[in-house]
């Protein structure tokens, strides 16, 4: 009955060489068994992760078919198969009849009388069995299970191998599905400018074929619009430098065949190869539209803005022209014309500020306005706002007092921003307070500075604290101001990362404006 | 005399540049547009130039940026007024010869903006 060992191996091999493709690998071993040994019936059963267990192959001599029954699980609860895992050893069933396992009694059914379980271990693991049935009562012995342990570590990596590189193909076919329908331009470049991925969605963008790209070296910088074209690849050549350790949003211009220019916006990252940096991976998404609502968008505000102002700054170039003009001598004329002067010129001022502060907020919110970061002193920022606010503190009997810790530390924030938000709550203190006192305070916490614009002023209650910080809110239509200069305070203490809130203990008992500042950890 | 060329749409503006610069030392040329302006300055060389910068057609900076291309025209001082601010001109600081003048300006401002220019062309 059997053949010698060295012919078995050899057939072995024959196996795992015969196809990745687990149908062909089971239907070669199944046809190699048969030769040295006889069944009626061969199953090949892999161990799923939670321990079910998952018939993949069925083999019937009978019926010379081969019924694969791929994705149907089985319990694993008193199967042959459980015992067999469980300890690792070859169990056979002389007489199925006597229902030992579960699965005996549905055997002996389809006319299985015994039977031979044998492990699939794989790297110190049991992966499976492999199962063979005869007819015949007491068929298998230890004869069938020495020589299978012989050929049982070949077949269990004939089986692995088919299931591991399935699992990579299923896994690669995913892959290039989403690299296939990617609507952003996927691709890998190695370092001598040779593209080895490029998705096909380059061609929908640019107009020019992957192939292209494969074809010809650094074809992606050679699209690059000529005033992008050394920015971008400075930024590649600092990620192949290992300088930078990614790309975010780097946007850049390229022209497609169609000699149209794009805008597009890249991400990537270093490809590795060990310690080594071999070349880049990453994503170009097209933004043209993006760029074209912004460019709209800050048409926009700038026409606006424009329109806004024109007006006013005629109004107050007239008022200059008007003051010129009137000849001082006669005193009623003169009187009467400096009030009716004074009465534009507030009112001017008092425009142009609205104006201002209503772009400033759209140009915040809208994200047209960048941050100019520097290292600034708050104390020295503080002096300066107290400086500036003396006067009009004084005018209404007010003190004004700083009382910062002298150690605060230099943060990272946009000094005109900062020196606006400051100006702002010490103004609106004044506004509030009558011969009262203004103080400005300071306090270290642990991540950030707190600062405090304190007031013995009118308070807030407790509905107008909630709604102070609101866009146009007011507590009464007649309160003077456009209602937008705590929104703004708001909007700049938060593109900081901070936050801003007040405290009153309500109506005629003073107001604390507070807001936090992050202290930046990293030094540059 | 110094020659100004001020090209300014608004014609209110013109009059207050044309009341400020009475009785000042210099021949001012005043034209509504960026096309009247760059022909100005083809046929003459003036000391300064003062530009709008929002402008039917041709706008203030573009003209400038013009200019700038030109080598002939590459030296011609230019002084940008405008109701934006600052900002939006600074990226033109790059092209070199320009100062920005917010408006509202008054006969001081406008004075001392002109001279200072004049001084740093010498």
């Amino acid at each position: 009955m059997f053949i010698n060992k060295k012919e078995i191996i050899l057939s072995i091999n024959r196996i795992i060489f015969s196809s990745l493709d687990i149908r062909k690998v089971y239907q070669t071993m199944s046809n190699e068994l048969l030769k040295v040994i006889d069944f009626d019936r061969l199953s090949v059963t892999l161990i799923t992760e939670n321990n079910n267990l998952y018939e993949t192959f069925v083999l019937s001599k009978d019926y010379e078919y081969t019924n694969l029954k791929e994705g149907v699980l089985y319990p694993m609860e008193g199967s042959l198969m459980k015992r067999v895992v469980q300890f690792c050893e070859p169990v056979i069933v002389d007489d199925t009849s006597k229902g030992r396992f579960l699965t005996d009694t549905v055997l002996f059914k389809e006319g299985i009388h015994s039977r031979l379980g044998i492990p699939l271990e794989y790297k110190e693991r049991v992966i499976g069995s492999v199962n063979f049935g005869s007819k015949r009562k007491d068929y298998y012995s230890k004869k069938h299970i020495n020589f299978f342990l012989q050929i049982a570590p070949q077949l269990a990596m004939a089986i692995e191998n088919t299931r591991l590189f399935n699992k990579i193909k299923e896994a690669e076919e995913k892959y290039r599905t989403v690299i296939e329908t990617s609507p952003d331009i996927i691709f890998e470049c190695m370092k001598d400018g040779k593209f080895s991925l490029m998705s096909p969605s380059v061609e929908k963008i640019t107009g020019y074929s992957a192939d292209q790209f494969y074809n010809n070296q650094g074809y992606g910088l050679s699209l690059c619009y000529k005033e992008d074209q050394e920015r971008v690849q400075n930024e590649i050549l600092k990620i192949l430098n290992g300088q930078n350790s990614s790309l975010m949003d780097l946007e850049f211009r390229v022209v497609n065949k169609q000699g149209i220019v794009l805008w597009l916006s890249l991400e990537a990252l270093p490809i590795k190869e060990g310690n080594r940096i071999i070349g880049i991976e990453g994503f170009c998404r097209n933004i043209t539209e993006r760029k074209k609502l912004d460019e709209l968008k800050d048409n926009l505000i700038r026409d606006v803005t424009h329109e806004l102002k024109t007006p006013v700054a005629k109004m107050e170039m007239a008022i200059d022209m008007f003051e010129r003009s009137t000849v001082p001598g006669n005193e009623h004329v003169f009187g009467k014309s400096s009030q009716i002067h004074e009465i534009l010129r507030n009112n001017v001022n008092r425009l142009k500020n609205i104006i201002k502060n209503i772009l400033d907020i759209s140009k915040l919110e809208s994200g047209t306005e960048l941050l100019k970061i520097s290292d600034i002193s708050l104390v020295e920022l503080v002096d300066q706002v107290i400086s500036e606010l003396k006067d009009t503190a004084g005018r209404k009997k007010n003190v004004l007092i700083q009382q910062l810790p002298l150690n605060i530390p230099i943060i990272k924030a946009d000094r005109d921003k900062i020196h606006h938000l400051i100006t702002h709550l010490v103004d609106n203190a004044i506004k509030f307070t009558e011969h009262g006192k203004i103080s400005i305070l300071g306090r270290i916490l642990p991540n950030e500075v707190e600062l405090t614009v304190e007031d013995t002023g009118r308070g807030l209650d407790k509905k107008t604290r909630e709604r102070v910080f609101e866009k146009f809110y007011k507590e009464t239509p007649s309160t003077f101001g456009s209602g937008i200069g705590l929104a703004i305070c708001k909007n700049i203490v938060q593109i900081h990362k901070g936050r801003i809130w007040v405290e009153s203990e309500g109506k005629g008992r003073g107001a604390q404006f507070k807001f936090t500042l992050p202290i930046s950890t990293n030094n540059n | 005399m110094k020659e100004l060329l001020i090209v300014e749409d608004d014609l209110e503006m013109q009059e207050f540049y044309k009341d400020m610069l009475q009785g000042e030392q210099f021949l001012v040329t005043l034209v509504p547009n960026a096309e009247e302006g760059l022909k100005k300055i083809k046929e003459k060389k003036y000391d300064i130039v003062i530009l709008d910068i929002l402008m039917e057609g041709i706008t203030g900076d573009r003209l400038f940026a013009l200019l700038r291309k030109e080598s002939r025209y590459k030296e011609v001082p230019v002084i940008m007024a405008s109701v934006l601010d600052e900002k939006t001109y600074r990226c033109f600081q790059a092209l070199g010869n320009v100062s920005f003048l917010e408006k509202p300006f008054n006969k001081e401002r406008l004075l001392n903006e002109i001279t200072k220019r004049l001084e740093s062309q010498k």
